[in-house]
């Protein structure tokens, strides 16, 4: 009796596998994900994981350890510039080949003092020298000696309110369809002693591929997060007005606003 | 007469078939992420020129072809590596899409796919060991000192040039083996070195991606790892194949196998004589010892 009962289980079993395997033969694989793709719910769920992912690296992690410091003879020969070109508007490049006596840096949003920074101002502050090996999202690495003020130094300068959660980089350069550069990181990531505000690279002022005149090292995350061609930076306690509302040029495009993996 | 026996409980069978699930879908979308950089260093950066390993196409519209590189010699893979056969001609592009997740190339979307089933691959592998040790099941397929002496022996008599299986308890030495080697060599493995190329990671130990070279080489051992994992499975099927699929497939989807050796010592206990040639007994039991009789080798029971 017994026995029957179980026949009829695993007839069935077998028939339903018989049949989801025919099924993903027939769809084919790549298609059938292809659509899982689309599906706001299934992008809802694969979401998950990030949460998870900060959630337990940055337990493990701590705030006060460093990322690690390489030497000199380990910077990279060629390091590649991702990501826009530099900006093509005649004051950018006026202001390249005069020195930058032009730029200014605007930190803003959410603080008690709004201050403008320029930028011998910046570099009169203590700075801090490190050389940290850069991770690309694609999967690249590359090593590189940076100079720049801690951003923890500019947040006591203008501090920020407690109800500010994330400081936003609003850059200079486009993509091809007009559109500004921006990225956010939060307070914790802000505060972290490597991150900087960076103008200068192996020992030379922060050529213009990289950034110039000023770009951002956060040392905990992947490249992308690095804004280059500074020119602004606003505390705020949300990001959903920004943009397109992900907190980042990147992230508004379906990368991960967590970007420690 | 019941001949069928309870091979795989629950547990097992819900975490196995998740598992392979998750495999796949970690190793498609892992090629997806390889895609968006298709070469492989070993150290801590990937300097330009320097890759063990790489994937590329080069050439003009029309006629464009693509290379697969290791340590320098190259060969043509035009068509099946580096580049995709379309309607517009072979388009640049590492692993085609019917192998990755998703099909067209989006990096975003291989690393939302990847990062969530790392997480359920780890969740699921932790509960499945946690309730296997605690029945007892997992200390079954370790490989201990003393089965070390049986491996040669077993590949023997699945060469066939042995005639008796050293096999004790459920599993073979070999399987022993093969299970030991990917529960605690391989999947350790391929999560540190998939840990070892986060950025936050790195930051809270210094030491990780130290451990395997640099984190390009953690990049380059954990795609090595992932096609060691491929292989696995690729033979783990050929020999769920090979042993009876209807049958393998069956227990591990109700946990229900039926059990030869069981009813050959009952066929054997109703009629000694003539029970090989009953055409329900397994062929391999009337087949295995004949390539021994034409090579006429001696003492077979004397072979280590």
């Amino acid at each position: 009796m017994k026995k029957s009962g179980l026949e009829i289980t695993r007839r069935k079993l077998l028939a339903g596998a018989l049949y989801g395997a025919a099924l993903l033969g027939l769809s084919g694989c790549d298609k059938l994900f292809n659509r899982l793709q689309q599906s706001r719910r299934v992008e809802a769920l694969l979401d998950s994981a990030e949460t998870a992912s900060r959630g337990f690296l940055r337990l493990l992690t701590g705030r006060r350890r460093l990322a690690q410091e390489f030497e000199e003879k380990d910077i990279s020969r060629y390091f590649k510039p991702n990501g826009n070109p530099p900006p093509l508007e005649n004051e950018y490049l006026a202001d390249a080949a005069g020195g930058w006596t032009n730029w200014r840096l605007d930190v803003g949003g959410m603080v008690e003092r709004p201050t403008r920074f320029t930028l011998a101002e910046l570099k009169e502050l203590p700075a801090r020298t490190q050389i940290t090996r850069h991770d690309c999202v694609e999967g690249w690495s590359a090593i590189a000696k940076w100079k720049g003020v801690p951003l923890a130094r500019i947040i006591a300068r203008v501090n920020p309110a407690p109800a500010a959660r994330y400081a936003v980089f609003h850059c200079m350069d486009r993509d091809d369809d007009g559109e500004l550069y921006y990225e956010s990181i939060d307070m914790r990531d802000a505060r972290h002693p490597q991150t900087i505000l960076a103008y200068e690279m192996n020992g030379a002022p922060l050529p213009v591929e990289h950034g110039a005149p000023l770009r951002l090292r956060v040392e905990t995350q992947l490249g992308y997060k690095m804004a280059k061609y500074i020119r602004r930076i606003d505390f705020v306690a949300d990001l959903k007005q920004i943009a397109r509302g992900k907190g980042g040029y990147w992230e508004d495009r379906g990368y991960e606003w967590y970007a420690g993996i | 007469m019941s001949d069928l026996v309870y091979r795989h409980n629950r547990v097992t069978r819900a975490t196995h078939w998740l598992n392979a699930a998750a495999l796949m879908v970690l190793f498609m979308s892992g090629l997806m992420i390889f895609n968006a950089y298709p070469f492989l260093h070993w150290g801590s950066k990937a300097e330009r020129g320097e890759a063990f390993f790489s994937i590329y196409a080069s050439g003009e519209d029309g006629d464009v072809r693509s290379y697969t590189e290791l340590y320098g010699r190259r060969a043509d893979t035009t068509g099946l590596f580096g580049t995709q056969n379309t309607d517009m001609g072979p388009l640049p592009r590492a692993f085609p899409s019917w192998i990755t997740i998703p099909g067209f190339y989006c990096l975003a979307c291989g690393r939302r796919w990847h990062f969530f089933f790392a997480w359920l691959f780890v969740l699921n592998g932790l509960f499945y060991f946690i309730y296997n040790r605690a029945t007892g099941h997992v200390s079954q397929f370790i490989l201990r000192p003393r089965d070390v002496p049986k491996l040669l022996p077993m590949a023997l008599y699945y060469l066939r040039i042995r005639k008796t299986s050293p096999q004790e308890g459920e599993y073979n030495p070999l399987q022993k083996l093969a299970y030991t080697s990917v529960f605690f060599i391989l999947t350790p493995l391929v999560m540190l070195t998939g840990l070892a190329m986060s950025p936050q990671m790195g930051v809270a130990f210094n030491w990780l991606p130290a451990l395997f070279g640099g984190r390009q080489s953690a990049r380059s051992v954990h795609f090595i790892l992932a096609f060691s994992f491929a292989f696995f499975t690729l033979g783990h099927i050929m020999m769920v194949i090979t042993t009876g699929a209807i049958n393998n497939m069956r227990s591990m989807m109700s946990g229900w196998y039926r059990e030869k050796f069981h009813a050959e010592e009952l066929a054997a206990a109703e009629a000694p004589a003539p029970a090989l040639k009953n055409p329900a007994a397994p062929a391999e039991t009337i087949e295995a010892p004949a390539p021994r009789a034409e090579n006429g080798g001696g003492d077979e029971k004397e072979r280590p």
